[in-house]
C-alpha cells in the first residue's frame, strides 16, 4: 500500500474559497444603460447599506429614472439610443477567476464537499490565454491536485471538470484538464483519458455516469 | 319535568346504547327529580325492579345503567346515611352478578365520594376490591370504573386516611391490588396522579414503597402514541409527566429510584435518556440532600460517563450547522448538566459539609484533565454547572476551578481554550447572580471578581494582540467581552467603556463578516444596558473620525473607508432613539461644514444618503418628541445647505435626499405646529427665494416640506401657486430637468392636497400638445388619482385617448407608469396618517379599470405605431402594479407582453421580462401554453443588440431558467437541443454577469430530461 499524501486535507470553508473582489457590487449591477455616475453613486452606497434593495437606493434610481424620462423628450427612440448602447459596455474578459468559479463548486462525488473546498482545483493551477479577440482561439489549461495518489476517482473529477467547462465556455476555447506532476500514481494514464475527446464523448453516452456527474454539477453556483 | 320515574324509565333503557346523549339527558332528568324532591331515589330501584329482576342480562345491565348514571349526576350531599347504606348494599349484592360489574362498578364509584357514605361501608368497599376484584378478567372501560372508586374513595377520606394507619394500610394495599398489571392510558393517567397523592401524603408509605414504586417504575420509560381519535385526548406527554410526578414524589423511593434510573440511563435511544434525565432532575429535586448523601456517588458516575462520552451534540460556539433531529429537540448533555445542577444546589442547601465532599470528590476527579487538557469543554460544564446552583456554591466552584486554567499565554490556540472554557463559567454567574435575588453583599464578594483583571487582559489580549486571520479567537472574545456586560454588576463604568471602545475599533477595522456581526451585536447588546456609555464612546468617536475633509482616515495606523464607518453607524443605530438622533445632528453638521468648504461632492452625497437611511430605519419609532428635536438641530443647518447661495458641492441627487430627510422631520412633528410651519416656509420660498417667478432648484426643499404637512392645514395660496407653477414648467424659460421635477412634484402635491378640482379643470389646457404641458397633466393627473376623485378618472381617460395619437402617443406611453410610480413623500407612515390623500387601493382600481380598456384599444387599433404606444404604456404600468392584482388579468396579458418583447425599447422590454418572470412562477400553466413562442423569442433577447442591454439579456436568461423548471417535460423537450445551441454563443457575451446565468440556464436544459440522479 502507497503511503497517503494529503490524506486529511485541510478544508477551506465555503466563504473564504478565494473570490472575486467587487463580486458583491457587481451582482447587484443591474446595467440599466446607467451612465459611469450612476455606477458610483450604486457603489457607494452599496458600500454603507449592503442590502441592494435599501430604500436610499431605489430612491437614487428613481430619480436617475424620473430625470432620464425627461432628458431629449423630442427624440424619438430611434437612432439615439441605439448609438450608444453597443459601446457602453466595457468587456469583462474570461480570467482564471472565472474559470475557478465556474468548477470550484462541483461536488467531489464522495464527500459532501465541492472541489474548492478541498483543494482539488486551485486559482493559482488554472491558466487562461485568451486574447480577448472573439474571433481567435483561447486555451484553458487546469490542473487538479487529487487528494490522495492513487485516488480512484481522478478520472471522474476531471470528467466533471470537463463537462462542465465545456458546457460553459463559448466554442473557441480548447480545453485541457491534467493532473498536477506528481500527484497520482498513473498521472500520464489519467490524463490522456482526460483530453481524449472520444472517449469524453463515449462517457458522456452512458447515461448512468451522465447522472453521476449531474449530481456532482448540481452543487455549481 | 319529571314527575314519575317509571314513564322515563322506558325511553331511558330504549336509548341504551343506540342514543347514549340521549339516555344521559333523561338521566339528568332524573336525578334533578330526586334533587327537587319529587320522588325517592329508592322509587326509582322500585320501578326498576321488574328490568333488574330480568332473565335478560342485557335487561338487567340497561336498567342499573339508568340506575347508576342517576347516580352519578346527584350531588355529593343529596342522599341520607340511610339512603346511602341502602343503595350500597343493593349494589353490593349485585356485585356476584359478572354481567353487571361495570354498572356496579360505576354505582361504587358515584357511592364513594357521597358524603354520608359511612365508615364501615367505605371499609368494606376497599375490602371488596381487595379481595374480590380480578383486574385481569375485566375490559378497560370496566376497570376505569374501578379506578375512579379509588380514586374517589382516597379524595373523600384523606383526611382519615393520614390518621387512621389500619385504614391506610388497607387502602394502599387495594390501591396496589387495583392497579398492577394496568395497561390503559386513561387508567394509568388516573393511577399516577393517585399514587403521587397518596405518596405524598401518606404516613404508610415505607412499608410499601418498593411495591408502590415497582407499580410505576414497570412503565418507565412510558412511550404512547395516542390513536388518530382519541376520545380522552391523552397525549404522551401527559403520561410522560404524571408518571416522573409519581416517581419523585416521596423520598422513601430514593433507594429504588436511583438505582433503578441509573441502569436505564445506559440505554441507547436518545428519547428513553432524556426521560431519564428529566426524571432524576426531578428526584434529585424532590427527594432533597438527605436521600442524596448515599446516592450522589453513583449518580456522579452515570451522570459523568454520560456527560463526558456521550457528547456528541452540537456544540454551540462551533456549530457546524447540522440539521436538528427530525421533531423532537432533545439535548442530553444539557440535561445531564441540569442534574448536577440540582444535584449541586440540594446538598448545599441540606448541608455543607456534604457538599464540600461532593464537590471535592468530582474536583480531585477533573482536575488531572487540566493538566493533559482532556474533555475540557465537558469539565468546565460540569465544575459551572455545579457552580451555578447558589452564591456559596458558585464561589467555591470559582476559587476552584479558574486557577485551573487560567493562565496567561500567547499562544492562539492555548487562548482560545482558555476563553471557550471561561464562557461556561460566565453562564452560571448569569444564572446565580442575574436571575436569583443576590445581595449586594453577595455580589461584592463574589469570587470571580477576583479573576477580573486577569480575564479582561486574557480577552483583550486575544482580541487586540493577534492577528487578524484569526478570525475564530477574535470573535470568541468579541463574545464573551459581551457576555461580560450582561453579567449583573460584574463590570464597572470604566471597564465597560473600555469594552465599548474594543469593539468600536475592531468592528472599525476589521472586514471578517463574523467578526463584524459579533461586534455590532455587542454594541447593540451593550446599548440595551450602558445606552450612554455608547453614545460617548461609540458613537461620537465614529463621528468624530469621519473626516471633515476628502482626507483619508485612520484609526491606531489602520486605514479605514469613511463608507465603513458609515455603514456602522447605520447599522447598530437601529431604533435607539437617542443614538438615532445623535447620529442625525452630527452626520448634518459635518456635512454642512464639508458643503462649505470642500468640494468634494461624492462624500457629500454619502452623508446624505446616511441621513436618509437613519430617517427611513427609523421613522416609524421616531417620536413627536425626537422630531422637535431634530427640527430645530437638523433642519436648520439642511436648509442653509439646500437654500443657500453657492453650493458647487452639492449635486442634485444630494439636493433630493437632503430634501427627503426634511420631509420626515416635518412629519413627525405635532400637528399644531404644521400650520406656523407652511406660512414660514412660503414666506421663505415664495417671497425671499421667489422659486416663483424664475425657475430654481429651491422648489425641492419645498415641496418635500409641503409634502409633510397636514392636510387639514389651510393653504390659502395653493391655488395661487399652482397656477402660477403650471405657468413656470410650459413657458419657455431655460429650466433643467431636475427643477422641472420639482415643480412637476409640487403640482402632484398640490393637486392631491389642496386645490380644488374645479380649479384645476379651469388651468388645465388640453389642447396645449406641447411635451411640457403634457407631463404637467400627467403629474396632475397622478396627485388626483391618487386622491381617487371624479376629476382622476376624467384625467385618465383624456391621457388615454392621446396613447392614440401617432405624434405625442409614443411620449405619453413612456410617462404613463409616472401615473403610479410610488414616491418617498407620497408614502403612507405610522403616527403620520393625515399627511396626504393617497387612497390604500388606488392601483389597484386604476389598474382594473385602465387594463380592459388599454387592451380593448390596442385590438382596435390597425396602426402599428399607436399599437406600440399601448404596448408600452400597459408594460411599463405592469412593473408597479403587485402582482397579487395582475394575477386575474394575466392570460389577457401574456399575449401582450410577448408582442412587447418585440418593441424597440430596452426598457420596456425589461417591464415586461419582469412581469413574465412573476407570472411563469406562479401559473405554470400560462407558461405552458406560450411556452412555444416564449422560446424563440427568448433565444432573440439573449443575444447583444441595439435593445437588448445587460439587464435585457439576463432577464431573457433567467426567464429561459425558470421555463425549464416549469414546463412539463413533453412541451419543453423538442425545444432543447435548439435551445443549448442557441445560447452558445451568449457564453461568449462580454458581460461576465450574463455569461454566468448562460452557464445556469444551460445546464438546466442540459438536465432536461436527463437520469434522475438520487
Amino acid at each position: 500500500m502507497s503511503e497517503f499524501i494529503n490524506e486529511n486535507p485541510t478544508v477551506v470553508q465555503k466563504n473564504e474559497l478565494p473570490r472575486r473582489k467587487e463580486d458583491d457590487v457587481e451582482l447587484c449591477f443591474s446595467g440599466k444603460g446607467s451612465d459611469e455616475a450612476a455606477l458610483q453613486r450604486r457603489k457607494a452606497l452599496l458600500k454603507i447599506d449592503h442590502c441592494p434593495q435599501s430604500q436610499v437606493l431605489q430612491e437614487s434610481e428613481l430619480l436617475d429614472r424620473l430625470l432620464s424620462k425627461f432628458t431629449s423628450p423630442e427624440s424619438e427612440w430611434d437612432d439615439s439610443e441605439t448609438a450608444t448602447e453597443e459601446s457602453d459596455e466595457p468587456a469583462d474578459i474570461i480570467d482564471a477567476q472565472e474559470i475557478y468559479d465556474l468548477i470550484a463548486y462541483i461536488s467531489d462525488p464522495e464527500h459532501p464537499l465541492s472541489l474548492g473546498q478541498l483543494s482539488v482545483v486551485n486559482l493559482e493551477d488554472i491558466e487562461v490565454r485568451d486574447s480577448g479577440n472573439k474571433d481567435e482561439m483561447a486555451e484553458v489549461i487546469v490542473y487538479i491536485t487529487p487528494t490522495i495518489t492513487h485516488c480512484s476517482l481522478a478520472t471522474l473529477i476531471g470528467l466533471g471538470i470537463r463537462v462542465r467547462l465545456d458546457r460553459a465556455l463559448p466554442q473557441r476555447f480548447r480545453v485541457t484538464i491534467l493532473l498536477k506532476a506528481g500527484s497520482h500514481q498513473s498521472e500520464n494514464q489519467v490524463n490522456k483519458q482526460l483530453n481524449d475527446k472520444e472517449r469524453v464523448a463515449a462517457a458522456c453516452e452512458n447515461e448512468q455516469l451522465l447522472s453521476v456527474v449531474s449530481k456532482m454539477l448540481s452543487t455549481c453556483q | 319535568m319529571i314527575e314519575d320515574p317509571v314513564a322515563s324509565i322506558i325511553p331511558f333503557i330504549a336509548n341504551v346504547g343506540i342514543n347514549d346523549d340521549k339516555a344521559q339527558e333523561i338521566a339528568i332528568g332524573l336525578s334533578e327529580g330526586v334533587v327537587q324532591r319529587r320522588f325517592k331515589l329508592l322509587d326509582l330501584v322500585v320501578a326498576l325492579k321488574e328490568e333488574l329482576l330480568s332473565n335478560e342480562a342485557s335487561q338487567r345491565q340497561k336498567a342499573l345503567h339508568c340506575l347508576s348514571s342517576v347516580l352519578a349526576e346527584l350531588p355529593e350531599d343529596q342522599l341520607s346515611k340511610n339512603e346511602v347504606s341502602v343503595v350500597f348494599s343493593f349494589y353490593l349484592s349485585k356485585y356476584e352478578d359478572t354481567q353487571l360489574i361495570k354498572e356496579t362498578l360505576n354505582g361504587f364509584s358515584s357511592l364513594a365520594k357521597m358524603r354520608y357514605m359511612s365508615q364501615e361501608n367505605t371499609e368494606s368497599l376497599v375490602a371488596l376490591l381487595t379481595s374480590r376484584y380480578q383486574s385481569g378478567s375485566y375490559l378497560a372501560p370496566v376497570r376505569y370504573y374501578a379506578f375512579e372508586t379509588i380514586k374517589n374513595i382516597y379524595l373523600k377520606n384523606e383526611k382519615r386516611l393520614m390518621a387512621d394507619n389500619d385504614f391506610a394500610d388497607a387502602f394502599v394495599k387495594c390501591y396496589i391490588h387495583v392497579v398492577s398489571g394496568e395497561k390503559d392510558p386513561r387508567n394509568l393517567l388516573i393511577s399516577f396522579k393517585l399514587s403521587r397523592q397518596l405518596t405524598s401524603n401518606l404516613k404508610n408509605i415505607s412499608k410499601f414503597k418498593e411495591e408502590l414504586f415497582d407499580i410505576l417504575f414497570c412503565y418507565f420509560p412510558i412511550t404512547f402514541k395516542p390513536p388518530k381519535d382519541d376520545p380522552y385526548k391523552i397525549s404522551n406527554a401527559d403520561l410522560k409527566l404524571a408518571l416522573r410526578s409519581a416517581m419523585s414524589a416521596n423520598a422513601e423511593f430514593s433507594e429504588d429510584a436511583f438505582g433503578n434510573l441509573i441502569d436505564k440511563l445506559t440505554a441507547s435511544s436518545p428519547a428513553v435518556k432524556n426521560d431519564t434525565l428529566l426524571t432524576l432532575k426531578a428526584c434529585v429535586d424532590n427527594f432533597g440532600g438527605e436521600a442524596l448523601l448515599d446516592n450522589w456517588l453513583p449518580l456522579w458516575n452515570a451522570l459523568k460517563f454520560e456527560i463526558i462520552h456521550n457528547n456528541d451534540d452540537s456544540n454551540p460556539i462551533l456549530s457546524v450547522g447540522q440539521p436538528e433531529p427530525a421533531g423532537e429537540n432533545i439535548n442530553n448533555y444539557q440535561e445531564a448538566l441540569n442534574v448536577m445542577k440540582s444535584l449541586s444546589y440540594e446538598l448545599i442547601t441540606f448541608d455543607e459539609k456534604a457538599f464540600e465532599k461532593f464537590f471535592g470528590h468530582i474536583y480531585d476527579e477533573l482536575k488531572p484533565n487540566f493538566t493533559h487538557e482532556k474533555d475540557l469543554k465537558q469539565s468546565c460544564s460540569i465544575l459551572a454547572s455545579i457552580g451555578s446552583a447558589n452564591v456559596t456554591a458558585f464561589n467555591r466552584v470559582i476559587e476552584n476551578s479558574l486557577p485551573l486554567f487560567l493562565n496567561n499565554t500567547s499562544a492562539t490556540a492555548k487562548l482560545k481554550l482558555i476563553i471557550m472554557n471561561l464562557s461556561f463559567f460566565f453562564k452560571a454567574y448569569t444564572e446565580v447572580f442575574n436571575t436569583m435575588d443576590s445581595s449586594d453583599e453577595e455580589l461584592r464578594s463574589n469570587k470571580l471578581l477576583t479573576f477580573k483583571d486577569e480575564i479582561l487582559m486574557i480577552l483583550s489580549k486575544a482580541l487586540t494582540g493577534t492577528s487578524k486571520v484569526e478570525t475564530t479567537l477574535r470573535t470568541l472574545a468579541v463574545i464573551q467581552f459581551t457576555k461580560m456586560t450582561t453579567m449583573k454588576d460584574f463590570l464597572d463604568k470604566d471597564e465597560v467603556a473600555l469594552i465599548v471602545q474594543y469593539l468600536t475599533e475592531t468592528i472599525l477595522t476589521d472586514d471578517n463578516k463574523n467578526i463584524y456581526c459579533a461586534c455590532l451585536e455587542g454594541l447593540k447588546t451593550i446599548g440595551d444596558t450602558h445606552e450612554d456609555t455608547i453614545l460617548h464612546v461609540s458613537l461620537m468617536k465614529m463621528l468624530d473620525l469621519l473626516p471633515a475633509t476628502g482626507e483619508a482616515i485612520s484609526l491606531n495606523n489602520e486605514p479605514i473607508e469613511r463608507e465603513s464607518v458609515l455603514r456602522v453607524l447605520l447599522d447598530f443605530t437601529t431604533s435607539k432613539h437617542s443614538l438615532v438622533n445623535e447620529s442625525l445632528i452630527g452626520i448634518s453638521s459635518k456635512l454642512n461644514a464639508i458643503a462649505r468648504s470642500e468640494v468634494d461632492s461624492e462624500y457629500c452625497f454619502l452623508l446624505a444618503s446616511a441621513l436618509f437611511t437613519l430617517m427611513v430605519n427609523n421613522i416609524d419609532s421616531m417620536r413627536e418628541s425626537d422630531a422637535i428635536l431634530l427640527k430645530e438641530k437638523v433642519e436648520p443647518l439642511l436648509l442653509q445647505l439646500l437654500t443657500g447661495s453657492s453650493k458647487a458641492s452639492i449635486d442634485d441627487h444630494t439636493r433630493m435626499m437632503l430634501s427627503d430627510v426634511l420631509f420626515f422631520i416635518d412629519l413627525k412633528l405635532p400637528v399644531a405646529q404644521h400650520q406656523g410651519n407652511l406660512k414660514r416656509y412660503e414666506e421663505l420660498f415664495s417671497n425671499k427665494l421667489k422659486i416663483f417667478e424664475k425657475p430654481s432648484h429651491h422648489v425641492f426643499p419645498f415641496v418635500q416640506l409641503l409634502a409633510a404637512t397636514n392636510n387639514n392645514c389651510k393653504f390659502e395660496d395653493a391655488d395661487l401657486i399652482f397656477e402660477k407653477t403650471i405657468k413656470l414648467v410650459i413657458s419657455k424659460h431655460p429650466i433643467s430637468e431636475f427643477e422641472k421635477l420639482g415643480y412637476l412634484e409640487l403640482l402632484m402635491i398640490l393637486s392631491n392636497k389642496w386645490v380644488s378640482e374645479d380649479t384645476i379643470e379651469g388651468l388645465c389646457d388640453w389642447d396645449d400638445l406641447s411635451f411640457s404641458n403634457l407631463e404637467a397633466l400627467i403629474w396632475i393627473g397622478k396627485g388626483l388619482i391618487m386622491r381617487n376623485c371624479e376629476m382622476g378618472l376624467l384625467f385618465q381617460d383624456r391621457l388615454a385617448d392621446k396613447l392614440s395619437r401617432e405624434d405625442i402617443g409614443s411620449f405619453i406611453a413612456k410617462k404613463f407608469e409616472i401615473l403610479v410610480t410610488d414616491l418617498v413623500v407620497m408614502g403612507k407612515y405610522k403616527g403620520a396618517p393625515a399627511s396626504n390623500n393617497v387612497r390604500f387601493l388606488y392601483k389597484q382600481k386604476y389598474f382594473s379599470e385602465m387594463f380592459p380598456r388599454l387592451l380593448d384599444q390596442h385590438k382596435r387599433t390597425r396602426n402599428l405605431v399607436v399599437k406600440a404606444n399601448y404596448l408600452t404604456a400597459l408594460s411599463l404600468t405592469a412593473k408597479h402594479i403587485p402582482p397579487k392584482v395582475m394575477e386575474p388579468y394575466m392570460p389577457e396579458f401574456t399575449p401582450i407582453l410577448l408582442q412587447a418583447l418585440d418593441l424597440p425599447m430596452a426598457e420596456v422590454k425589461v417591464s415586461a421580462l419582469k412581469t413574465l418572470k412573476d407570472t411563469v412562477k406562479k401559473h405554470n400553466q400560462l407558461a405552458t401554453e406560450h411556452a412555444e413562442s416564449l422560446y424563440p423569442a427568448l433565444l432573440k433577447l439573449v443575444l447583444p443588440g441595439p435593445f437588448n442591454d445587460v439587464q435585457v439579456r439576463l432577464l431573457s436568461l433567467e426567464l429561459l431558467e425558470t421555463l425549464a423548471a416549469v414546463v412539463p417535460i413533453n412541451y419543453s423537450q423538442p425545444h432543447k437541443n435548439d435551445i443549448i445551441r442557441g445560447l452558445e454563443p451568449v457564453l461568449d457575451d462580454s458581460k461576465r454577469i450574463v455569461r454566468k446565468q448562460c452557464v445556469a440556464t444551460r445546464q438546466a436544459f442540459f438536465e432536461l430530461g436527463q437520469v434522475p440522479f438520487d
